[in-house]
């Protein structure tokens, strides 16, 4: 899949260790290397220590213990000479040119011609970095730069150099995109490329215009946040994220870079509030969540009790955190045009930031990116913005921004002029359409084999739908099935399309993909009706609701043609039973699956348990005897674990190995439609299964573990009831080992178990705690 | 003249044959409760509301409270009453030892007052609504004005009262006017004008202790700015006598449809010297305590004026001959036939003791649960009491004050003209009765709080105490063809109940509109559920004790199953037009412009 055979990252600091981990999340052998330190005694020690790093960050940078693996620590003076067979070298050290340069010079003695040597620097331009270099390594030399941290954050800016050979960028952006899975953009040779030029701009003007607006640090992050496509934690939240004590080092080089009449020039003010409280900040230790606090801090009482503080940056003084009530928040409800038009201070302060960034990357784009979408791409997937900057635009539109620009007598960009009345982006039939710098509409195309399912529905109808589902055609006779309630709950609405979905032969498709372009594949069953259900004693219709999710599954697993599961995020409970019905699954590398029921106190009752004990049991690695198979089973449905990647979710059989994986969330359906195509051939339904279980004598055996687990105090007194009646299930129920267990016997077990767990006051209360709050009650 | 017998053998047969109050003996707080005593407390109470009380509850109507420059005169024999109250200990029947109370359970009190109030509800509500301040600052007042205030409440040497309301604004306190401003030794001063305050002056103590809601100046707005306040009439002496007149008069008193014997008054706060009862702010929570307990005692009243009615009425349908018996001549020796023997005066009369004799186990089982939640040594035990108790309080306090009202109606009707006639006695019960479905949070305030707020409360956590025992009594019974008569209805009910329940929780999340339309039909639905529970209940003792031969009177047991099948048979059945209703939803009600009504 991927033309690079093997990698060799230079420089194991956060960036450099976070590369060659997802190198590695990809497949790909990989060095990581860096400099021996003086007068160590392991010569690897800073390698090996990144690597130790690694296994540990939280979030994990690894995917799997096999990747780990595929990490080679070394060292600049012993192992450079090695990486003559490495296809790609990355080098990820310190930003200082002649470090750097040294570096090339060493690398490039050693490498084989045809390797692609690049850079992931975020401030240096690449015609410095390559000034007197041979060119030999001139051709063969680009910047790829990776956000942190690499394996999460989306955007890959490369860019070329006047002297880079033609197929350079091609094999790097091939490779960022489907074997990191990264949105690749191509960048122009300036100053913090797309990403950092922007979002600098963009942090600083929030900040600053807070400060000179008045308005208290929760106030602006409850306006630079959720209400401006912003993640939460607004944009000081942000600052104390990523770390204070970074802001001068960008800002000082942005500085530097920048021509003095660019608009980061005359808005940064070295003497202003900004820069002083930072400085001051940094003095103090309060370089943020690493730190003593930023703006932000937790201060923790003699009894333990914790208090949210925020800085009152006028006073220099830390005071409780307030909740922010601002009226032009609660109006943003109805879009970011109703925010900036808002007359109160957080409507004056959101209209300050967004008239600024938006004129900014309006005016810059042409000179920094190629298109417009990559503009927003940048910051949609480096800085986790909602929508991007032209997409910004069209929800204000772009001649009511363009008006009010004029009317405060601002300049307003070409590119906003020249859209006049129009939008950036429209639709016209199935067809999607980009205004370009040249002043035309041009048709956006997805890249082959990298569509979302919002290109097949553009300007269609689905084939069937309902309130929490539909079904599309995706042509070639194969169909998707979509989920599309809240957090993709599953309720009585995708049960029923399940069941539809399970006889789309008699509609002429040979094949299904289950999938859609959300956030995450499916968050389990909609527990809260279930809640409902259970307080009120409706038992003969939660055992219905039981039996029909079963049933549904079992048709999909059943139906004469193939069924392929395309899972990204989370994939629980009962969003994880649906792909264990699926012939095969094609998951996003960044998949989440698990069989969490026994957090709200019950177990999987739509076949999961059945379904993952069969796996266990026919697992043609397993031990002998049926045990090892069932404890296995046991552990992963009776602690609720939760596998943090597609890689690791294929160790604990909740995927099988057979089944495949994708790292570019843009391309899983479209690899999964494929696989369903190539399984139609000669395609036949799998054989219900029998499996031999030992009864009684297992659940003695399971029964002591989890006595076990009482007295280590890791199993609370409701977690024993609950495992108690998992055991149930997994032993095959009241058996003799030497008859054989159907599954239609087991997931008869299933529904008893589970209803007699629903009906306990323990089990509910999980339940409603995991609505209210989150997260488990351990009772 | 109206006479009334307190039904003790009906009481006694709820609280020791159904719901078994002496097995609560060994909890805390219930010790002194021995079955023996709660008996003998009750005994003497019914003795004293029979030959205290109720001789003086027409003459206190026919004549009034007197209004004259701020002073309440109370009718004849209401301040000799009250004196003779305090002298027997009975203010204090349920209050704490350490205030000088008796320290009984809360249930032995919930006995008393629907005793007090089929003697004399006006009367009753002097001393009740004393009881609600006690209950309000020993939850939440601080020590100091717990030890000046309790004993005086508890002796009932000062009565209490709760204020609330305002010219303006009633339900949406968040409107409240009524302002309280810090003074530097720590009191407030409390300037506005409460109005509808019940007991709010009159001649029966030398004291009053007013709690009064109020809104600290500066405070934040709306109803999360309110705050709780005691203001006596007069400020104690430190030796805990009354002293100076404080800044607190009556401008007049109502002049009201019924309970005229209580006195309703405006009162005018001039700058009156006021102290906090819990926190700033927080006043709402302290109001709830007493609102709580105000309301369980709200529906006692019905349940007291529907089983006073229902005496007088059958008393006058066993004498008053008139006509035959449709079925042929029953009293050949008389000129006519008693009206009892017609099928519609014992509809009439069935109606009112299913419902009232329903009503008081479903109500004494409120009470105890309050005991429970107060005091049960297991925090688990006391949340799911605390969780029944919300979610059957606004059901207690609505349906059964509704009902109080009809049975009162219903048994003036089997007076024909006389009962409506002031001598009968009879219309002053209708009267009386119903003021009880407007106060403390009008019917339907009652059932937006049971849809709007207990309902979702937890996500619907607190449904599971009534529906899963419920669930569990009819799987239990379902066997037993003894019981058929009374599983069959209640079965289908319980299901309507489910139902409607799923129904409101689904589309009621999403539109706030139809749980509103809902909400009176199905608070009615869930009542006579629940009634019918407690019927189905009471007749599988009843059923028990006649296997077992019935015991000194098995005639008793006899007319408890009878009455419990006419409740199946013709109450329990409106649950299905209940449902009906429910599920048409919102569109008729919403559907006209204001314009077009």
């Amino acid at each position: 899949m991927s033309a690079f055979k093997k990698v060799a990252v230079l420089g194991s600091g956060v960036m450099g260790g976070g590369i060659a981990a997802h190198v590695a999340n990809a497949g790909i052998p990989v060095m990581l290397l860096d400099i021996v330190p003086q007068g160590a005694n392991n010569r690897n020690q800073l390698a090996e220590a990144a690597l130790g790093r690694l296994k540990k960050t939280n979030p994990a940078a690894l995917m799997s213990d096999r990747a780990a693996g595929l990490i080679q620590p070394g060292n600049f003076e012993d192992d450079l000479s090695r990486i003559g067979d490495c296809d790609w070298i990355v080098e990820a050290v310190i930003e200082r040119v002649d470090l750097k340069q040294e570096l090339y010079r060493k690398v490039a003695a050693a490498m084989k011609p045809t390797a692609i040597v690049s850079s992931n620097t975020s401030t240096i331009p690449l015609g410095t970095l390559v000034e007197g270099l041979p060119e030999a390594f001139a051709n063969r030399f680009a910047i790829t730069h990776f956000f942190n941290p690499p394996r999460y954050m989306r955007l890959l800016e490369v860019v070329k150099g006047p002297r880079t050979e033609d197929d350079v960028l091609p094999a790097l952006r091939r490779f960022g995109d489907v074997a990191l899975g990264k949105a690749v953009i191509d960048c122009k040779d300036t100053p913090g490329f797309v990403g950092n030029r922007i979002g600098i701009f963009w942090s600083t003007v929030a900040m600053s215009q807070a400060m000179s607006l008045g308005l208290t640090v929760e106030e602006a992050d409850s306006v630079v946040g959720k209400p401006m496509g912003i993640p939460k934690t607004g944009i000081f939240g942000l600052g104390d994220l990523t770390g204070i004590d970074l802001a001068p080092h960008v800002s000082a080089s942005m500085l530097k870079l920048l021509p003095p009449d660019d608009p980061y020039c005359k808005i940064y003010d070295a003497n202003g509030q900004l820069a002083q409280t930072i400085q001051w900040m940094i003095g103090q230790g309060l370089t943020g969540r690493k730190g003593k606090g930023g703006f932000y801090r937790q201060d923790k009482a003699a009894d333990g009790s914790r208090t949210r503080l925020t800085l009152d940056y006028a006073t220099r003084t830390y005071r409780p955190t307030r909740r922010a009530e601002l009226a032009s928040v609660k109006a943003a409800r109805k879009g970011l045009r109703a925010l900036v038009e808002h007359p109160d201070k957080g409507g004056q302060y959101a209209w300050a930031v967004l008239s600024r960034v938006l004129a900014y990357a309006a005016e810059l784009a042409p000179e920094i990116a190629n298109s417009i979408a990559d503009v927003d791409t940048a910051m949609k997937t480096g800085y986790a913005w909602k929508w991007g900057p032209f997409e910004q635009l069209d929800l204000v539109g772009p001649k009511w921004f363009a008006d009010r620009l004029r009317a405060e007598g601002k300049p307003v960009p070409r590119l906003i002029e020249a859209v006049g009345a129009g939008t950036f982006y429209k639709e016209e039939g199935a067809a999607r359409l980009i205004f370009t710098p040249e002043g035309r509409y041009a048709e956006l195309k997805p890249a082959a084999g990298a569509w979302k399912l919002a290109d097949v529905k553009r300007g269609k109808q689905p084939v069937l739908s309902n309130k929490g589902a539909s079904i599309w055609d995706l042509g070639d006779g194969v169909a998707c099935l979509e989920l599309h309630t809240k957090m993709n709950a599953i309720d009585a609405n995708i049960v029923a399309m399940v069941r539809e979905a399970a006889k789309l032969d008699k509609k002429g498709f040979k094949a299904l993909v289950i999938g859609h372009d959300g956030d995450n594949f499916s968050v389990g069953a909609n527990i809260g009706l279930g809640l409902f259900a259970a307080n009120t004693a409706m038992w003969p219709v939660i055992e219905q609701n039981i039996k029909e999710g079963q049933d549904a599954y079992r048709a999909l697993r059943n139906a004469p043609f193939p069924v392929v599961g395309a899972p990204s995020g989370m994939a629980l409970g009962g969003g994880c039973e649906i792909l264990m019905h699926c012939d095969a699954v094609q998951a996003h590398a960044e998949s989440y699956i698990g069989l969490v029921e026994v957090g709200v106190g019950l177990i999987p009752g739509w076949g999961g348990t059945t379904t993952l004990l069969t796996r266990w049991m026919q697992n043609a690695k397993r031990p002998q005897g049926p045990m090892p198979a069932i404890s296995q089973a046991f552990e992963i449905i009776g602690t609720a674990q939760v596998a943090r990647s597609a890689a690791e979710a294929k160790e604990k059989l909740l995927l099988r190995p057979s089944d495949g994986i994708t790292m570019n969330r843009d391309r899983v359906l479209a690899d999964a439609k494929a696989k369903a195509l190539a399984m139609v051939p000669g395609y036949k339904p799998a054989e219900p299964a029998e499996i031999f279980l030992p009864g009684a004598t297992a659940r003695t055996a399971l029964a002591m573990a989890v006595e076990g687990f009482r007295l280590q105090g890791k199993a609370t007194p409701h977690d024993v009831t609950v495992m108690a009646a998992l055991a149930r299930v997994l032993s095959g129920g009241d058996v003799d080992i030497l008859d054989p267990v159907k599954e239609t016997d087991l997931l008869a077990l299933e529904r008893a178990v589970f209803l007699s767990l629903i009906k306990t006051n323990a089990t509910l209360d999980r339940i409603e705690h995991m609505l209210t709050t989150g997260k488990p009650l351990r009772n | 003249m109206p006479s009334y017998n307190a039904p003790l053998r009906d009481m006694r047969f709820v609280l020791h044959e159904v719901l078994g109050v002496g097995n609560y003996q060994n909890l805390p707080g219930f010790e002194d409760a021995s079955p023996d005593t709660v008996d003998a407390v009750i005994e003497e109470g019914a003795k004293f509301a029979q030959e205290v009380l109720q001789p003086i509850n027409q003459s206190g109507d026919r004549e009034g409270c007197k209004w004259d420059a701020g002073n309440v005169t109370t009718p004849k024999g209401f301040k000799e009453a009250y004196k003779q109250y305090c002298e027997g200990g009975w203010t204090g029947l349920t209050s704490l030892k350490e205030y000088g109370g008796q320290g009984l359970p809360y249930y032995v009190g919930v006995l008393l007052s629907e005793i007090v109030t089929s003697a004399n509800m006006a009367w009753g509500m002097y001393p009740g609504l004393s009881h609600g301040a006690y209950e309000a600052i020993a939850a939440h007042g601080s020590d100091e004005l717990k030890k000046t205030y309790l004993p005086k409440l508890v002796s009932g040497e000062w009565t209490g009262t709760m204020n609330l309301t305002e010219p303006h604004c009633g339900t949406d306190l968040g409107l409240m006017r009524t302002k309280a401003e810090p003074q530097p030794d720590g009191s407030y001063r409390i300037t506005g004008t409460k109005i509808f305050i019940s007991a709010g002056e009159h001649d029966m103590t030398d004291n009053i202790v007013h709690l009064v809601l109020a809104k600290i100046v500066g405070g934040p707005e709306g109803i999360r700015g309110v705050s709780l306040f005691i203001v006596p009439k007069f400020l104690p002496n430190a030796d805990g006598s009354p002293g100076e007149r404080n800044g607190v008069s009556c401008g007049s008193i109502e002049h009201k449809m019924g309970i005229k014997a209580n006195a309703t008054a405006v009162l005018n706060y001039d700058n009156a010297k006021g102290w906090l009862v819990g926190k700033a702010h927080k006043g709402m929570r302290g109001m709830f305590t007493m609102m709580n307990a105000a309301r369980l005692g709200v529906g006692v009243q019905g349940l007291g004026l529907a089983e006073v009615s229902y005496q007088n009425g059958l008393a006058y349908a066993k004498e008053r001959v008139q006509g035959r018996s449709l079925g042929g001549i029953k009293a050949p020796d008389k000129a006519a036939d008693p009206i009892i023997v017609h099928p519609d005066v014992r509809r009439m009369l069935l109606t009112c003791k299913a419902f009232t004799e329903g009503a008081r186990m479903l109500t004494y089982w409120a009470g105890l649960n309050v005991d429970l939640a107060h005091k049960h040594p297991d925090a688990m035990a006391r949340r799911e009491a605390d969780d029944l108790l919300g979610l059957i309080t606004p059901i207690v306090k609505a349906y059964q004050t509704d009902m109080g009202f009809e049975c009162a109606n219903l048994a003036m009707q089997c007076l024909g003209g006389h009962g409506y006639i002031a001598e009968w006695g009879m219309e002053q019960f209708v009267r009386d009765a119903r003021i009880a479905q407007i106060y403390e949070g009008a019917n339907g305030v009652q059932a937006l709080d049971l849809v709007g707020r207990k309902l979702p409360a937890n996500m619907g956590r607190s449904l599971r105490t009534f529906f899963h025992p419920l669930d569990a009594f009819l799987k239990e019974q379902a066997a037993d063809a003894a019981m058929k008569d009374f599983i069959g209805p209640l079965l289908r009910a319980f299901g309507r109940l489910q139902q409607a329940t799923a129904l409101i929780a689904e589309k009621g999340m999403a539109d706030a509109e139809e749980a509103g339309a809902a909400s009176s039909d199905y608070l009615r639905l869930f009542a006579l559920t629940a009634v019918g529970w407690m019927w189905a209940k009471m007749a599988r003792v009843a059923i028990d004790k006649l296997a077992a031969g019935g015991g000194e009177d098995p005639g008793f047991y006899r007319t408890k199953l009878a009455t419990a099948r006419f409740f199946m048979e013709r109450m329990l059945p409106d649950t299905a037009s209940l449902q009906q209703k429910i599920q048409a939803g919102k569109r008729t009600l919403m559907e006209l412009d204001a314009a077009a009504f």
